[in-house]
């Protein structure tokens, strides 16, 4: 297990600097100038080079280049050419905001979908399916920031159960999970619709092994079959699409984040595109393909309890 | 027994009556603002150029001279931090008396004049200012003594209060808190106005709190929460519940009708206008030949682009500069006719119309501004076949003369000489090394902008402007389509403390008068 642990993290080290090499290259062909951005409508030419001179930005792109992999991996991410703060504190300042949506709202997929993906299975064709495969289709076809509003207008505005901007204070639980519920319920329903699709046709393919129909004969009771011989073969794909949606739940946050009006990482990255925050959008940008390769990372890991046979490949 | 076990009881109870009564009595004093923003930008006022960041910069520093508060009209400007000022017969030197006592926000002691020396000079350096422009004619800024100020200009301007007024580059900033803080100035600022800077939560919020030391008084309102609500829909949300007390809203007719119907909502439209423009390229062809943009500007329908996006919150624009500007004249703009279009274009050689590619920004409300001009102007066969960019290609492509039609919405000094310089001095022509965004390559009116920015009689002066706005107008260098005035609403509670007309900071002053009934 140790080896298969160094092993994937040491593989994970050409795909994090292979990563750094192309979000310094996009950053820089997307047009647009960041001294302009900074300096507004009535900049004169001679203000936009001095702004570019402070900025770094008239030096050589190859330094700029060594710069940037230098003290990233390092590590040091600079400061935002914006704001001039530091890159690290303003994201340490979100990512708890950000991390606690990512975890709910894969609490609330994976705990409203596989359940629901197993009943839909076990009852194939009949009305519990069909109504879960409905279902899931209507959570699938709504944008986050339809479904976010909805959610305002009932939750907040008429029964107002919750509030509407939801910044809350880290260090109060009460406040934070007051304020987590309705975002991580409207990202967690989108999930939940993906999570049912995969884990019913997964189900159902378990469902006609003959090891199941063994099990059954041998007088195994059907409830103890389905959860321990038939989910256990069939987690396999859904822990797969698991880990695959954690990556675009941390980038779906974006629109939630906006709607919701929380604080997270996707409205940072979107202020930063905005204002061509070269430095900020770098490590913001690094920092979500280091997410990224961890869930990953973790998933593989996952593999390996579910299934003896991937530990000891 | 009984009876007086019960009495702490009821005594308690009366108490928690009256604290609440109390409670309820005394006026809320945190005022809790929604702005349309990711995260504000900076916070030295003479770098805060977005309407964000303006806009709170306005409650923190004061400049020498200021605008009545809910004013933009230039015969309001009073004492701010200078008690009176006098200029020479030639309007070349002028010296500013002080007020005494005025402390600097924290522990950095009272301003004085080195702290304006310093301000007006750090206003005027391209590297530490984003208004360096408006400060072109500065000779000199001198310290006589500690309370007296004195300005040397090259030549005269045609505002100099207007330069340091409570605008821009005129906000006078602390400079030990500058030397003391460098670039943290920007996100740490310091200065002297009613509410002082507490902390920054990024992507949050902006916090402040009254400046008890406030030379004019302490403020009613004791704390400031600046939220920044990117998102329309839920930042009106939040209006509705009670979350917000003022919030930003959208110049919109069905916004503004909306709002005003909610229960105990004021919707505020306030002055300065921004004038969106179509500045035509007059050295690219087709639009070198004069009929082209005459044809554009008949094929232009003002009325209807007003009905569209509201009449509360739209005004019809007269001039290539926009209306209320000091110098502002009605300069004979074409009327809307689409046969005298056609006909023109025909004349030019497009019997059967022509396609302009035009370079346009995604953001929304400038994308549907542009998209009804682009239905009106195809009407006379004229097809704009718009490419639409991210916003800040867009700022960075029509400075590279690669939009022959660029639309430009903006609201400025309102002195004519600052719309006509920036937009119609060819001096200002973007791709030289002067450029501001002279868009259209004009240079029609040249002679007179220059001869009033230095002209003494205020008259002859006016006069000048105007016949540079009606050449401007003639030589067809752009077309006004629509005026739009600034949007915001606040709760019927919340009282300013001045009658809010206008504001040069585009969002309302919060000042010390302020106050929740």
């Amino acid at each position: 297990m140790i080896f298969y642990v160094i092993r994937r993290l040491l593989a994970a080290i050409p795909t994090l600097l292979a990563v750094l090499t192309l979000v310094f290259v996009i950053v820089r062909i997307v047009p647009g100038d960041p001294a302009v951005a900074i300096l507004g409508d009535r900049a004169t030419p001679d203000a936009v080079a001095a702004m570019q001179h402070r900025l770094g930005l008239d030096k050589p792109v190859w330094a700029q280049y060594l710069d940037f992999m230098g003290h990233s991996l390092r590590g040091d991410f600079g400061t935002s050419m914006v704001t001039g703060r530091p890159i690290l504190q303003d994201v340490g300042a979100v990512l708890p905001h950000t991390m606690d949506l990512t975890i709910a709202s894969m609490l609330v997929g994976t705990l409203l979908g596989v359940p629901a993906g197993v009943v839909a299975a076990l009852h194939r064709n009949r009305w519990i399916d069909v109504t879960a495969r409905m279902l899931s289709l209507v959570g699938l076809s709504f944008p986050v920031f339809v479904s976010g509003v909805f959610m305002l207008l009932a939750f907040a505005l008429h029964w107002r159960l919750f509030p509407v901007i939801g910044n809350a204070n880290l260090d109060d639980p009460i406040d934070r999970l007051d304020k987590l519920v309705l975002p991580a319920l409207t990202l967690g329903i989108t999930m939940a619709a993906y999570i049912t699709r995969v884990t019913r046709s997964s189900m159902l393919q378990v469902l006609g092994e003959d090891y199941m129909r063994t099990a059954r004969a041998k007088g195994v009771p059907w409830r103890r079959v389905v959860w321990r011989h038939g989910l256990r073969n069939a987690g396999l794909p859904v822990v797969t699409v698991v880990g695959l949606y954690v990556g675009i739940l941390i980038g779906n946050s974006v629109l939630t984040e906006i709607v919701f009006n929380r604080p997270g990482l996707g409205k940072i990255i979107v202020g930063a595109l905005n204002q061509r925050d070269y430095t900020m959008l770098q490590g913001l940008m690094t920092i979500y393909c280091f997410l990224i390769v961890v869930v990953n990372l973790v998933t593989d890991l996952t593999y390996g309890l579910i299934d003896p046979r991937v530990k000891q490949a | 027994m009984k009876f007086l076990g019960g009495l702490p009881a009821a005594v308690m109870l009366a108490g928690t009556l009256l604290a609440t009564t109390a409670a309820i009595a005394a006026p809320k004093t945190t005022l809790v603002v929604g702005m349309a923003a990711q995260d504000v930008g900076k916070l030295d006022p003479q770098m805060a150029v977005s309407t964000i960041d303006r806009t709170a910069v306005a409650w923190m520093f004061n400049g020498l001279v200021r605008f009545a508060p809910g004013s933009v009209n230039p015969a309001t400007i009073g004492p701010d931090l200078a008690e009176k000022w006098e200029f020479s017969p030639d309007k070349k030197v002028w010296t500013f008396h002080l007020r005494h006592g005025v402390k600097w926000h924290g522990d950095y002691g009272e301003m004085t004049a080195d702290d304006v020396v310093f301000s007006l000079n750090k206003a005027a350096d391209p590297k530490r200012s984003a208004f360096a422009g408006d400060f072109a004619a500065f000779d000199k800024v001198e310290a006589l003594d500690p309370y007296t100020v004195r300005i040397t200009l090259k030549h005269p301007v045609p505002s100099l209060l207007g330069i340091v007024t409570n605008y821009s580059g005129g906000y006078i900033i602390s400079k030990k808190a500058y030397e003391a803080l460098g670039d943290k100035f920007n996100s740490h600022p310091i200065g002297s106005g009613p509410f002082e800077f507490v902390s920054v939560t990024p992507n949050q919020s902006l916090e402040l709190k009254a400046n008890e030391a406030y030379f004019r008084g302490s403020p009613k309102i004791k704390t400031i929460s600046y939220r920044f609500l990117p998102s329309n829909a839920s930042r009106d949300l939040a209006f509705q519940s009670g979350e917000l007390d003022l919030e930003f809203g959208i110049a919109d007719q069905t916004w503004v009708d909306r709002t005003k119907k909610l229960p105990h909502a004021i919707v505020d439209v306030f002055e300065p206008a921004e004038e969106a423009i179509l500045n035509l390229n007059e050295t690219q062809k087709p639009l070198d030949d004069i009929r082209v943009r005459q044809a554009i500007a008949y094929a232009v329908n003002r009325p209807e682009l007003i009905a569209w996006q509201g009449k509360d919150v739209s005004r019809e624009p007269k001039s290539v500069i926009p209306g209320g500007n000091l110098g502002y004249v009605d300069a004979g703009l074409l009327p809307h006719d689409i046969a005298k279009a056609k006909k023109l274009l025909a004349e030019a050689g497009y019997p059967n119309g022509l396609t302009i590619k035009v370079i346009h920004t995604q953001l929304p409300g400038m994308l549907a501004q542009m998209q009804v001009v682009q239905a009106q102007l195809k009407k006379a066969g004229i097809n704009l076949d718009l490419q639409i960019v991210e916003h800040a290609t867009f700022h960075q492509m029509i400075r590279k003369d690669l939009s022959p039609i660029v639309f430009y919405s903006a609201a400025r000094f309102p002195v004519a000489d600052v719309y006509l310089t920036q937009f119609y001095d060819s001096a200002s022509t973007v791709g030289t090394p002067t450029a501001i965004t002279n868009f259209s390559h004009c240079k029609v009116a040249d002679a007179e902008i220059h001869a009033a920015r230095t002209e003494p009689d205020d008259a002859k002066q006016i006069a000048l402007w105007q016949t540079a706005q009606k050449k401007i107008v003639a030589d067809v260098c752009a077309v006004p389509l629509v005026e739009t005035l600034q949007a915001w609403v606040r709760t019927d509670k919340l009282d300013y403390g001045y009658d809010l007309k206008g504001s040069l900071s585009l969002g309302p002053l919060i000042t010390e008068t302020t106050q929740f009934k």
